[in-house]
């Protein structure tokens, strides 16, 4: 944006970041409500490609700062003003008087034109919808209809121009351009309060819904964030929902505009998330509820906005309950997923009773311990097992159970742990040198429950992790770790 | 001779939590029982009791920081008492009421559960009530909130099941 200003200024005038914003609007409303423009903005083609270069850039700049963006667009339509002002003087008297530094040379406004005409005019709607979209700033409290009526293009144009009642234009050729941008709002009643009033921009911005999605422009809305907050309540939903900031995102950040309650806390979380994510500029002015900004081509009003926030963060969370249930990379679509997820919750519990069923049946006599408890811990996959068989001290039965056997597998794939003895001491256990997992079979299960027997002795209950260090034959003992 | 330090666990995941606390009840449920034990009633009703140990010790290493953990303890402690009279009746709407309203907080941000419009309602219609009969807790949730308490859920059920497994390996031949 700002290289597009800039462009069109080395074109013209390098001075349009020193105009005054507000002047510049309400010297544009004055000259839009002025019968007696004129038709001749055709002819000013510099000015029509500066804007169809301002019109195109904006989609390539995305991080843009706000109130310069504010400032250019206002500069840019006071510019507009002036070209047409400096045709004709008897139009465009009082507010307008600026001088003209503008050096359209082509720029000729001759005649008087009623609004009529003015509105049928496609040049001049043309380009004015262009600028609409980029007067973010200033706030067209009431005026919004009857002008954005007259922007509305009667076909010709490339601009879209949402128009939000046609009071004046019958045809109203909706999206006859590439462009598309919530152009009712930021156009008109610039003489209003520009500074207020923004319900009703919003109510205005909530209904020109851009129906068609085109690529190169990005839609803006006229109404300051800030000053949504001021608003009551009533107007609040609209505003939380519609108001935007002035950035310029080609994607916008969206979020919930929640009225100020319960979910704040959280919304406001997920929109500082969102905000974060989304790259965007500077922080909003109110924090008590979430600023939603819709996208391009997408309704504004604020049920369906709160209804894309909520589909939004629903899709977070299937993106991140994807990753925990396996196999579900491959899945595209909610319904699937969901299927899928309930499958595997399923499965998951159906487990968590099969165990339960094994352990009731299983081990009737032993005793947990924390040993147990800490070489579970210890034994993730990949580390070492760790010998520590719990054995209540109280010496009962052999409580292992383990019985000899062929082929340990040791499923968690512990390579260099060729384990042939298992020794365990009160202090200081020490890994014994691992030759080799299929060595000394035959004699391990006597050493082994030779150990095992003196441990039991030895009072295995003293919570020594560190010093259990045993080894398992891997022919002798299945241990799944 | 270099004594081999086994890499400590981090004593307060999850996992640690839960297989402590599981730990602790299987062994007292394991003390409990006698030795012949060999009647299937007897077993079913042990693995009963291991069931619900485990899911206890499940959810009170999440404590209640989550709606299913609540719902899963709170239910837990009703049911084994399966005869409760009217007056826990009350304490248990009130719970209920408790609970609703607290997710009723979590709803305001969204506009309706699972009857919305847009693809989220259609999609989601048929699948969402099955998964809050899966999860516990899940009843009085909106979508949102009940993804969240899935994912949550799930990750704990893993753990569960590992911890498990691994204690039953640990004790089968």
């Amino acid at each position: 944006m700002a290289e597009v200003l800039n462009r069109t200024a080395a074109q013209r005038q390098p001075t349009w970041n020193t105009r005054g914003l507000n002047s510049a609007t309400e010297q544009v409303g004055n000259w839009f409500l002025n019968p007696n423009w004129n038709n001749s903005m055709d002819q000013s083609d510099p000015f029509e490609s500066a804007l169809s270069s301002m019109v195109s850039s904006p989609a390539a700049a995305s991080n843009v700062p706000v109130s310069g963006e504010n400032v250019m667009m206002r500069e840019l339509i006071g510019k507009l003003g002036n070209i047409c002002n400096s045709g004709d003087a008897s139009c465009y008297s009082t507010p307008l008087n600026s001088p003209p530094r503008l050096n359209l040379s082509m720029v000729n406004l001759p005649n008087q034109s009623t609004l009529a005409p003015f509105s049928a005019d496609p040049g001049f709607a043309d380009r004015a919808a262009r600028l609409s979209c980029f007067s973010t700033g200033g706030n067209f409290g009431g005026l919004n209809d009857p002008l954005m009526d007259s922007f509305k293009l009667s076909g010709n144009q490339s601009v879209n121009v949402n128009g939000t009642q046609s009071n004046q234009n019958s045809p109203m050729a909706g999206n006859s351009g590439s462009d598309k941008k919530n152009t009712g709002v930021s156009r008109s009643s610039s003489p209003e309060n520009a500074e207020s009033g923004v319900s009703k921009e919003e109510s205005s911005v909530s209904q020109q819904i851009p129906s068609r999605n085109d690529a190169g422009t990005r839609k803006r809305k006229s109404i300051p964030r800030g000053k949504a907050k001021e608003t009551p309540s009533p107007a609040a939903a609209d505003d939380k929902v519609a108001s935007e900031n002035d950035e310029s995102n080609s994607k916008r950040s969206k979020r919930d505009g929640a009225p100020a309650g319960n979910g704040n806390a959280k919304a406001t979380n997920d929109g500082d998330e969102k905000r974060s994510k989304e790259n965007s500029k500077p922080p909003e002015p109110p924090k008590d509820y979430i600023h939603v900004r819709a996208r391009r081509g997408q309704a504004t009003d604020s049920h369906s906005l709160a209804e894309r926030v909520r589909r939004e963060k629903i899709s977070e969370r299937m993106k991140f309950l994807q990753d925990l249930v396996p196999g579900c990379n491959k899945v595209i679509g909610k319904a699937v997923m969901l299927d899928e997820i309930i499958n595997y919750v399923q499965s998951l519990q159906r487990q968590v009773e099969f165990l339960s069923m094994k352990l009731a049946t299983v081990n009737p006599r032993m005793d947990v311990n924390m040993e147990a408890l800490l070489s579970k811990m210890f034994q993730s996959r990949g580390l070492l097992p760790q010998g520590i068989y719990s054995m209540d001290s109280s010496a009962q039965a052999f409580p292992f159970g383990y019985q000899p056997q062929q082929g340990l597998p040791l499923n968690n794939g512990i390579p260099n742990i060729t384990e042939t003895q298992f020794s365990m001491k009160t202090q200081g256990f020490q890994l014994p040198s691992i030759n080799g997992f299929t060595d000394a079979n035959p004699q391990v299960g006597s050493v082994w429950e030779d150990d095992l027997q003196s441990i039991v002795q030895m009072g295995f209950g003293q919570n020594q992790p560190q010093s259990y260090q045993g080894s398992i034959t891997t022919g002798q003992v299945k241990i799944e770790l | 001779m270099n004594k081999y330090n086994p890499p400590r666990m981090n004593p307060s995941s999850l996992r640690s939590r839960f297989a402590t606390r599981f730990l602790r009840t299987l062994s007292k449920i394991n003390a409990q029982k006698p030795t012949s034990s060999s009647s299937p009633t007897e077993i079913f009703r042990r693995y009963r009791r291991i069931k619900a140990a485990a899911d206890k010790s499940m959810a009170y290493s999440v404590r209640s920081r989550r709606t299913w953990s609540r719902a899963m303890l709170w239910k837990l402690r009703t049911r084994p008492c399966g005869r409760r009279s009217v007056k826990t009746s009350t304490i248990i709407k009130s719970r209920e009421a408790r609970k609703t309203r607290h997710e009723k907080q979590n709803k305001n941000t969204t506009t309706t559960t699972t009857t919305t419009t847009g693809e989220d309602g259609v999609v989601f219609g048929v699948e969402a009530d099955e998964l809050r009969e899966l999860v516990p807790g899940g009843e009085a949730m909106d979508l949102y909130n009940l993804l969240d308490e899935t994912a949550h859920y799930i990750k704990c059920l893993t753990t569960q099941v590992q911890v498990m497994k691994k204690i039953a390996d640990f004790y089968s031949p």
